[in-house]
């Protein structure tokens, strides 16, 4: 170590000269054990010299968020390692010093790095230690993405005190979660300290971000949640045409004419295109028109994955007050300084200059990458021989590596405490369990599960303009509802309401899409078939019709679409009963039943029950292009005599593939006629239990909507109640039973021995006569309890048979109520009695069993058992 | 059977046919219909008729449809009249004077049958009762328990009744049934319990497992049977049936008296390989496989011959695989471009039809018969130009189809004439790639694959023999031979001639032989493919006819439907 100090200071020394304006930094690095009081002193300088630009630049940052200083911190309860240092760590910080001022010499133009920022109690540490690998017991956390979702909702946004600095502190993961607040390096401490717990190759960026990145500013950033999934278009792969394929018909069309037409539109579409490419620039311009005057200045820090560890497949950055991740040449981020881990700490020697789009992240290559430790590991080293022979030559950049002493010493332990999210806090996620985004026409609320009441946890309310005004559309997630609603969106344009349920509504609705809760409306509702006996998937209502569309039905039935007709007018009378509409026109489809024929397989039919007709149309045979068709008239009518006509051939016309015989035959035509009436009227019947349905469903959702009942899992122990009075009363009964059992445990010869004088060692003769009282004295209590059972027995007796008399001798002059009292009475009497005569004859069985299993355990008693031996 | 005499026996004739048909028909509103129009014994799905004292079963052949026939408490003696029932489910004799059984034998849909209280001595004639499920035979003069083993055929018979007969009151009887038709579940109207059957089984055990072992045996001859049945199909398939052994062989010599006679003569039997003469081996497969390449050159007469005949036979398998290849591709195609043709008309159908009713309803609606009248015009343009459209559609189908078809029949008659060429090798086989394949894999095959190589074989063998028996007639004329030959061969070497002659013919017929193994081969394949052709032809024809009636039946409804309409606007 002194060897090489001196060696810098010579060094340094020679350089002074040749460069004066670098003078001033090179005495500050002369001594570098003092280096350090040195540096804050300067940076606290620097701190002023900055004041003072800031006042005049002066980002208008809301009051309240600067509240997280030192200042509200109570130190005084952490532990000791926050509060000091171990010698390792001194010793680092030497070694972190001896490296920044040799970095300052060499790299004079450039910031200085930050290596040791003061944590919560004042004491330097380096950024490394900073980081505690922690694998959080939460399966959600397992993930990058969840990860970093998790802390961007935890922790709330506290903007640097100094937007084109890194912070003077920096501090411990621990006090950051208890605080829920944190700027961009506290952010990406704790984000990197859980993804290298999980298995990531992970690392805190210190470098330069734009504005939007810096202040979290998502305005001009479209919500995910807005953005449709694209539709992944599958080419379906053509059969390669078959040997026997027919040849198309002669395409007799002009090639030119198709030509011309082709150019024409494609002119046209290019117009279009056109039109539309300069239409959005025009938007993008407007957009971005405010441009930030310290583009490129704004210091951020971030989290970079390396690709390697846990199958990421490239490297990427997370930017961990969003948790978006973004390729390592996104526009947003314009530089990086320098980068650690909980094991080293790299210097970026590459050029910057185009954001970072062409960065190499090969940590072992010490061109592109100065470390300061030697010794850990270099995750990257994949450089030919020939870059590392060179590299050997270059003294210049050896030299800060190089350190012989340093090659042993690797980055002590963490000085942080473990870190530990409750479930409590992990479940409100946000801070208060409510977080608001603001993004690019749209405004993103979430809420803790059960914070709301009505299960509300996450809102998306999308808006026309840019400055979110006009509202388009809401969204509304909600999580543990009893009626399964999992999603509301709102139109507010159309007024159009959309539900979606998850499996398991009452009435296995999937979906319910309306614009006002009234009946007989324009509406939509989507059904789980597989849950419906009916297997009913959708039905479409209109203020005139309802169309059913169901499937897996035993009877084929495929579609039912009802056309209604005014209302009659309603009689006074039955104003109580419901007044159905009446049916106009009733259309059903069917699928095919392969167990019919075709022709003889109605495909459809519809009930014209103004007119009284009855129209079907068969499936079409295979070999076919036309299908049957068959018409029934339904008029009843007289003929000239008077007769009622049954059947004539001009009530049902037929058209038929195939002519049959004997469809031909009128007795056949009666029979189909009467057997559509009957399913006509089950038809009917069934569109009208389907608006009572309608109905029913209404009122349920009604129902719901006022409730609005919350589920909770019966493995949530906190939530449930049931279950915490169960678990409480299961408690209880351990408890008692642990109770009973010591009672069990009475020394049943304490009253005798304490007869005796104590501290004395019994005779024979006084145990035996300690037995024998013992046993005397439960015979007694046997006795006595046998006796008192006897005696409130004969009482019982006595009491009965005196009332028994009593009422004998007033039987005439009785009251029917005094007769119910007596006959109460004597039922509960006889019971008692009943009881009492029980527990006698129970005792009389038990007591000379109990009795003798005394006396077996006296024979036993450790301290009789050697005096009484003799008698056994 | 103490039936009383007292009534005249009746005849079955139409008059009580059609009262007891009028009688069991539909009823009130649809029964007058029915007696309207009267209802044709052909759609009588049921017919009664008990008590009516009929002799014998007659006039029901018009019973087509039949399904449930009760002819019970009648006095017939003989089942008969009841062929044309084929859809009878359900058949009730009960309370006649029937003595055997018999004429049930096309009434293969048959599941209930009831001879209850008959005359009936033996159980037999119900073998074509294969889903015969309940079978009710109380009251009769069965007598003998090997009755019941006849039952074992009847796999779904679960009710039985044979109560009141001679077998039941063997005090055996129960266990009997149980034991020989576990299937069995209720007998005499009573349901047998399990621990009865497992009693009966137990008793039975060893008589039953003889009587199954039996049956198994039969089952698996019968498999056999119908597994070389099988083959055999699918070798005439491919027209080289029996070619796969030394059929031919044996049959060349099967009458060819003087061959077999030659060839015991020393060195013939080397040459022929041992082969007993005149009686035909029991067919041996030889594959080719089994026979080492190093062996060609001892290749006998007999075994080269059946090596030709087994390529031959290979040959063929293959060439049958394409044709069936090519077959299924061709229909496959034909079918999807119907298909196809079909979904476009029944598009434009379906358009059309939405039309139509829209106008036919307008011009119900309009007042003005000016109106009207162009409407109606406008409408039968629309119907006409349906037609053609529909029409086009058609003939363009047609059209396409017959390309096609006209291009499957080239290719299939160049696929069997390559074949029959190769067979007679009237071109080298090493054309065929599939013959070369099998000439390249097995070089030591390709001395001869063809009939021609076979008639080369013949030639050379005949060669060989007259060489050989001319030797011996020398050495009998030197009196230099020291065995003996059997009387007739000997009579055989009387002079040069005769001995010639006797080979000669020998020769003859073997040549015959391959000579109509050949034509027939030839024969059969060119007919087959003529006939696949032709039908092909008639099939797309019948189509077309199908087609073009179906459209034309339809316009000719929609334009009635058109007119019915004009007709009521100008009656209105």
């Amino acid at each position: 170590m002194e060897v090489l100090k001196e060696k810098v200071e010579e060094e340094e020394a020679a350089e002074r000269e040749e460069a004066a304006e670098r003078a001033e930094r090179g005495e500050k690095t002369k001594k570098p054990t003092e280096v350090r009081r040195e540096e804050t002193t300067l940076t606290q300088e620097m701190l002023r010299d900055l004041e003072r630009k800031l006042s005049e630049i002066e980002v208008s940052v809301p009051e309240k968020l600067l509240t997280f200083t030192k200042d509200t911190i109570d130190t005084s309860k952490l532990p000791l390692s926050y509060q000091s240092n171990t010698l390792k760590e001194e010793h680092l910080l030497q070694v972190a010093d001896n490296f920044s001022c040799q970095y300052s010499h060499l790299c004079p133009d450039r910031v200085p790095l930050f290596l040791h920022p003061l944590n919560e109690c004042e004491v330097p540490k380096f950024v490394s230690t900073t980081i505690r690998p922690t694998l959080m017991p939460y399966p959600e956390l397992y993930n990058w993405d969840t990860c970093a979702q998790f802390v961007s909702d935890f922790l709330s946004m506290v903007p640097l005190p100094d937007p084109l600095k890194p912070p003077l502190y920096l501090y411990s993961s621990t006090t950051v979660l208890k605080y829920q607040k944190g700027n961009c390096f506290d952010f990406s401490t704790l984000l990197c300290s859980m993804l290298i717990g999980a298995g990531y190759d992970a690392y805190c960026v210190n470098g330069y971000g734009s504005q939007d990145l810096c202040l979290m500013d998502l305005t001009r950033e479209v919500c995910p949640l807005t953005l449709k999934p694209k539709e992944t278009v599958k080419e379906e792969e053509k059969a390669p045409p078959k040997k026997y394929a027919i040849k198309p018909p002669r395409d007799l069309t002009s090639r030119f004419e198709q030509q011309q037409e082709v150019k024409r539109q494609e002119a046209i579409k290019a117009e279009e295109e056109n039109r539309r490419k300069q239409e959005e620039a025009r938007l993008l311009e407007q957009e971005n028109a405010k441009t930030d005057p310290l583009h490129g200045l704004r210091v951020h820090s971030w989290v970079l994955v390396l690709s390697g560890k846990r199958e990421v497949p490239e490297s990427f950055f997370i930017d961990p007050f969003t948790a978006h991740s973004y390729s390592t040449q996104d526009d947003h981020f314009l530089g990086i300084e320098s980068l650690w881990n909980h094991k080293n700490y790299w210097v970026n020697m590459q050029d910057c200059w185009n954001c970072c789009k062409e960065l190499v992240f090969d940590l072992g290559d010490p061109v592109r990458w100065e470390y300061l430790l030697l010794g850990t590991d270099k995750p990257f080293l994949s450089l030919t021989e020939e870059e590392d022979e060179g590299m050997n030559d270059d003294d210049d950049v050896e030299k800060l590596g190089k350190e012989d002493e340093d090659k042993s010493f690797d980055m002590p332990p963490s000085w942080v405490e473990q870190i530990e999210i409750s479930p409590e806090a992990f479940e409100t996620r946000c801070p208060n369990g409510k977080k608001v985004i603001q993004y690019k026409r749209a405004k993103l609320e979430k809420w803790a599960p059960y914070l709301n009441n009505n299960g509300l946890v996450c809102r998306l309310t999308t808006y026309e303009d840019l400055e979110c005004t006009k509202t388009l559309e809401v969204k509304e997630w909600y999580q543990n509802r009893e009626d399964m609603l999992e999603l509301k969106h709102i139109n507010k344009i159309t007024g159009l309401n959309v539900d979606y349920f998850k499996p398991g509504h009452p009435q296995a609705l999937r979906m319910h899409s309306y614009k006002s809760m009234q009946p007989e409306m324009d509406r939509v509702m989507e059904f789980y078939e597989t849950a419906r006996v009916d297997g009913l998937i959708k039905r479409e209502e209109t203020p005139k019709t309802m169309t059913e569309y169901y499937q897996g039905r035993p009877d084929f039935l495929s579609y039912r679409h009802v056309n209604f007709g005014p209302r009659m007018k309603k009689l006074a009378l039955n104003s109580a009963e419901s007044n159905p509409r009446p049916m106009v026109k009733i259309t059903e489809r069917f699928f095919r039943n392969p167990a019919k024929p075709a022709d003889e397989d109605v495909a459809e039919r519809v009930f014209l029950i103004a007119e009284e007709r009855i129209q079907l149309r068969y499936h079409c045979r295979s070999d076919h292009i036309t299908a049957n068709k068959r018409e029934f008239l339904r008029r009843m009518e007289v003929d000239s005599k008077g007769n009622k006509i049954i059947m004539t051939s001009d009530m049902c016309i037929s058209f038929e593939v195939e002519p049959m015989e004997h469809t031909k035959k009128l007795l056949y035509q009666y029979e189909a006629m009467m057997k559509l009436k009957n399913e006509e009227k089950l038809s009917r019947h069934q569109a009208w239990e389907s608006e009572l349905e309608v109905l029913e469903i209404l009122k349920l959702r009604e129902e719901e909507e006022e409730a609005h009942t919350l589920t909770i899992s019966i493995y949530d122990t906190k939530r449930n109640e049931k279950s915490k009075e169960y678990r409480e009363a299961m408690e209880r009964v351990l408890h008692e039973e642990h109770l009973r059992q010591v009672e069990a445990q009475l020394d049943y010869l304490a009253p005798f021995l304490a007869q005796l004088p104590p501290g004395e060692k019994l005779t024979r003769w006084q145990a035996v006569r300690l037995k024998d009282e013992c046993l005397n004295d439960f015979k007694q209590r046997l006795i006595d309890k046998a006796n008192l059972i006897q005696a409130r027995f004969e009482k019982e007796t006595q009491e009965l048979q005196k009332k028994q008399q009593w009422y004998q001798e007033n039987q005439v002059t009785l009251t029917p109520e005094d007769e119910d009292l007596y006959l109460s009475y004597c039922s509960q009497a006889m019971f008692r009695i009943r009881i009492l005569e029980q527990r006698l004859s129970r005792h009389k069985e038990l007591a000379p069993l109990k009795y003798l299993a005394l006396e077996e355990k006296l024979y036993k008693d450790p301290r009789l058992v050697e005096l009484l031996k003799v008698f056994v | 059977m103490n039936r009383l005499y007292d009534m005249e026996p009746r005849v079955m004739d139409d008059e009580m046919l059609k009262l007891a048909v009028g009688q069991q028909g539909p009823q009130e509103e649809a029964g007058q219909l029915a007696k309207q129009e009267g209802i044709p014994f052909k759609d009588v799905l049921s017919l009664q008729l008990d008590f009516q004292n009929i002799l014998r079963i007659d006039n029901l052949w018009q019973f087509e449809s039949l399904r449930k026939l009760q002819l019970d408490n009648n006095i017939i003696e003989k089942i008969e009249g009841l062929e044309n029932l084929t859809h009878l489910v359900w058949l009730d004799l009960s309370f006649n004077n029937i003595e055997a059984i018999e004429g049930l034998d096309t009434l293969v849909n048959l599941e209930d049958l009831s001879l209850f209280n008959n005359r009936i001595s033996k159980i037999d004639s119900l073998d074509a009762l294969v889903k015969l499920q309940v079978l009710s035979l109380g009251n009769n003069h069965i007598g003998n328990m090997m009755n019941i083993i006849y039952l074992r055929r009847f796999k779904a018979l679960r009710t039985l009744s044979l109560s009141g007969n001679p077998v039941a009151e063997n005090e055996d009887y129960k266990m009997f049934i149980c034991a020989y038709l576990p299937d069995l579940v209720y007998l005499d109207f009573r349901r047998l319990d399990d621990h009865m059957k497992e009693l009966a089984e137990m008793k039975h055990q060893y008589s039953i497992d003889e009587l199954k072992h039996r049956e198994n045996l039969m089952q698996a001859q019968l498999e056999d049977e119908q597994a070389r049945r099988e083959e055999l199909e699918e070798h005439k398939a491919a027209f080289v049936e029996q070619l796969n052994g030394t059929f031919l062989f044996d049959s060349m010599y099967a009458e060819d008296m003087e061959g077999s006679k030659l060839s015991n003569l020393p060195g013939v039997g080397e040459l022929l390989e041992t082969y007993p003469s005149g009686q035909p081996t029991p067919q041996a497969v030889h594959p080719p496989r089994q026979l080492q390449p190093s062996l060609t050159a001892s290749f006998t007469y007999k075994d080269k011959f059946v090596i030709i005949c087994l390529n031959i036979f290979e040959y063929g398998l293959k060439q049958q695989e394409k044709r069936k290849a090519e077959l299924e591709t061709f229909m496959e195609c034909v079918q999807e471009a119907i298909q196809e043709n079909q979904e476009q008309g029944k598009l434009k159908i379906a358009k059309f039809e939405e039309k139509h009713l829209l106008s036919l309803n307008a011009i119900r609606e309009e007042s003005e018969l000016s109106n009207i009248e162009t409407k109606i015009v406008e409408h039968s343009e629309d119907i006409t130009a349906l037609l053609n459209v529909l029409m086009t559609l058609e003939m363009q189908l047609v059209e396409q189809l017959e390309e096609t078809i006209n291009m499957f029949e080239r290719n299939i008659i160049d696929l069997v004439g390559l074949f029959v060429e190769n067979v007679q090798s009237l071109y080298p086989f090493l054309e065929d790639p599939l013959g070369r394949h099998s000439c390249l894999a097995r070089p030591w095959l390709n001395s001869g694959c063809t009939m021609a190589q076979c008639r080369d074989l013949e030639n050379h063998h005949h060669e060989k023999l007259l060489e050989i028996a001319i030797n011996i007639l020398e050495k009998m004329v030197k009196g230099e031979m020291d065995e003996d030959l059997p009387d007739d061969l000997r009579s055989l070497f009387i002079d040069k001639d005769t001995i010639v002659n006797a080979v000669g013919a020998s020769h003859d017929i073997h040549l015959l032989k391959i000579d109509n193994r050949e034509d027939e081969l030839v024969t059969r394949v060119n007919s087959w493919c003529t006939h696949l052709l032709d039908k092909i032809h008639k099939d797309e024809i019948m189509r077309n006819r199908k087609r073009v009636k179906e459209i034309n039946q339809y316009i000719d409804h929609v334009q009635s439907e058109l007119d019915s309409l004009e007709y009521g606007d100008l009656l209105d």
